[in-house]
């Protein structure tokens, strides 16, 4: 005897795929993914993700909001592109969890002192927007203490044997950061930039 | 020969990777290219500038540089950092194909009274070597064999994720199994091995913020070149270079191994291969873990 199908009250809410689709680079792809799995069998660090890219999307479909952006799957990603390359539907998965992984954070489900990516990204751009370029070693610095001031001696600590020998083959230089020279052009385009992306997140 | 470039050096250059941009630009010299830099290059953003600012300030740096590229000319923007290729391409190839980026991107760079049309050609300096400079030519420069060194070939993921065997990414070479760079290395003189982990992720920069979530893949890679009797690694990728290299401590303490595998740039190969000078272009005194065979070879 064949059971009888449940008949499901609860209707799919699609306001947040929605959402992600108009808002999230890449999120206009998104409804192509068929839930074959290959992105997640391909991920390096799949395995220490709680959902992984093909639930995370099925569940944004779903509307589950809350429960995708509290994921830690975000934070997990190596931009290896694997993903990316990979998927016979050509949804940009990387992308996509990179744009739901700020989201994250800018709407307050991952606190900012968990989340190490957050942390390390904010430093990161600090020395961008700074110096116009990457100090690799104010980066790291300002990264190891973004978690307190004993993480930072920790962490300092431990990877001492590390910048001597950075040092010692003059790849970590002793002196002031390197800077791009129209630093004050830079900033004028970045803070354009983020008006221009304030201003289409507001029309959304 | 005798083509110009213009040269995106990139932030590693300054730092961890300056190794990669010595041996990039002597070895270029030698195979009759001019290279000139943007004038004032700023960060691409790397793979973590969208997790901190979003897309649009992260695409408008990588806007910055190519604006400064073309005011230098219509010539072909290259660079050898995967991470910097990767940002620059992505983001040229979006001016060209979305009117809404392209717009954006240019109202940002009115801030500054720049503009950018989306007309120069962004390309990874492997793609160079294989499709303008060629096999024969590499080949034909080498005047100081390698032969007798075993080297595993690290290809690593943004070299040729995503870019590599697309059209506008010069389809010079496939995802999974590349053979490139087993190709440069062969045509040293060397031996490549067949390395299964030449695609395998050392992690990136989730390796230099957490590495106790990556060790693992690190020792996978390692673990392969090591028992396949790899005398060294060779990468084209920067951060490949640096984690792979300088995490090979922590994987001792952690997995009771004793690795201790000299981890060198394509470019640092090929330039001990063209007989060029150990240190000022082949700058192998920047490896942390000195790859004293290659050096041995050096002329």
């Amino acid at each position: 005897m064949n059971a009888i199908s449940p008949n499901p009250t609860q209707k799919y809410d699609l306001s947040f795929a929605r959402w992600v689709r108009d808002n999230i680079d890449g999120g206009e792809r998104m409804n192509m993914c068929m839930q074959c799995g290959v992105c997640s069998g391909s991920c390096p660090l799949s395995d220490q993700m709680d959902l992984g890219p093909r639930k995370i999307f099925q569940m944004v479909r779903a509307g589950m909001k809350e429960a995708v952006l509290k994921s830690n799957s975000f934070y997990q990603c190596v931009s290896c592109y694997n993903c990316v390359v990979r998927c016979p539907r050509q949804v940009p998965v990387k992308y996509i969890l990179h744009g739901l992984g700020r989201l994250a954070v800018q709407e307050g489900y991952q606190p900012k002192s968990n989340v190490e990516n957050a942390r390390f990204a904010d430093a990161f751009w600090w020395s961008v927007t700074t110096f116009g370029k990457t100090d690799e070693r104010l980066v790291t610095a300002k990264y190891y203490f973004s978690g307190g001031l004993m993480n930072g001696i920790k962490l300092g600590l431990g990877n001492l044997k590390t910048a001597l020998g950075m040092i010692k083959t003059k790849r970590m230089h002793l002196g002031a950061p390197h800077k791009a020279k129209n630093r004050g052009e830079l900033k004028a385009i970045l803070a354009k930039a983020v008006e221009i992306q304030a201003r289409h997140e507001g029309e959304a | 020969m005798g083509k110009k470039f213009t040269f995106y050096p990139g932030c590693s250059s300054q730092g961890s990777g300056q190794h990669l941009d010595t041996s990039t630009r002597a070895v270029m010299a030698k195979l009759g290219y001019e290279l000139e830099d943007i004038a004032d290059w700023n960060c691409c953003g790397a793979s973590v500038g969208e997790l901190a600012a979003g897309h649009l300030p992260t695409a408008a740096l990588s806007a910055r540089n190519l604006a400064q590229a073309k005011e230098q000319g219509d010539q072909d923007v290259m660079t050898a950092c995967a991470a910097c290729y990767l940002n620059t391409h992505a983001v040229n190839e979006e001016i060209r194909d979305n009117e809404q980026t392209k717009n954006d991107l240019n109202e940002a760079l009115g801030a500054a009274g720049k503009s950018y049309d989306g007309s120069l050609h962004v390309r990874h300096a492997c793609e160079v070597l294989v499709n303008d400079v060629g096999m024969d030519a590499i080949k034909g420069a080498v005047s100081n064999s390698l032969s007798g060194l075993k080297v595993a070939g690290y290809v690593g993921c943004q070299t040729v994720r995503p870019f590599a065997g697309t059209e506008r990414g010069g389809s010079y070479d496939e995802y999974d199994q590349p053979h490139f760079l087993d190709d440069f290395i062969n045509a040293t003189g060397a031996e490549a091995i067949d390395f299964e982990n030449r695609t395998s992720c050392c992690g990136g920069s989730v390796s230099v913020m957490k590495p106790d979530q990556t060790l693992h893949l690190m020792h996978k890679i390692l673990s392969e070149a090591q028992a396949k009797g790899a005398d060294m690694i060779a990468t084209p990728c920067p951060l490949c270079q640096t984690n792979v290299e300088m995490y090979q401590d922590k994987i001792n303490k952690k997995y009771g191994t004793s690795f201790n595998i000299p981890v060198v740039f394509h470019t640092q190969l090929l330039a001990v291969a063209f007989g060029l000078d150990a240190t000022k272009d082949a700058a192998l005194n920047q490896n942390i873990i000195p790859a004293d065979k290659l050096k041995a070879k050096a002329k």
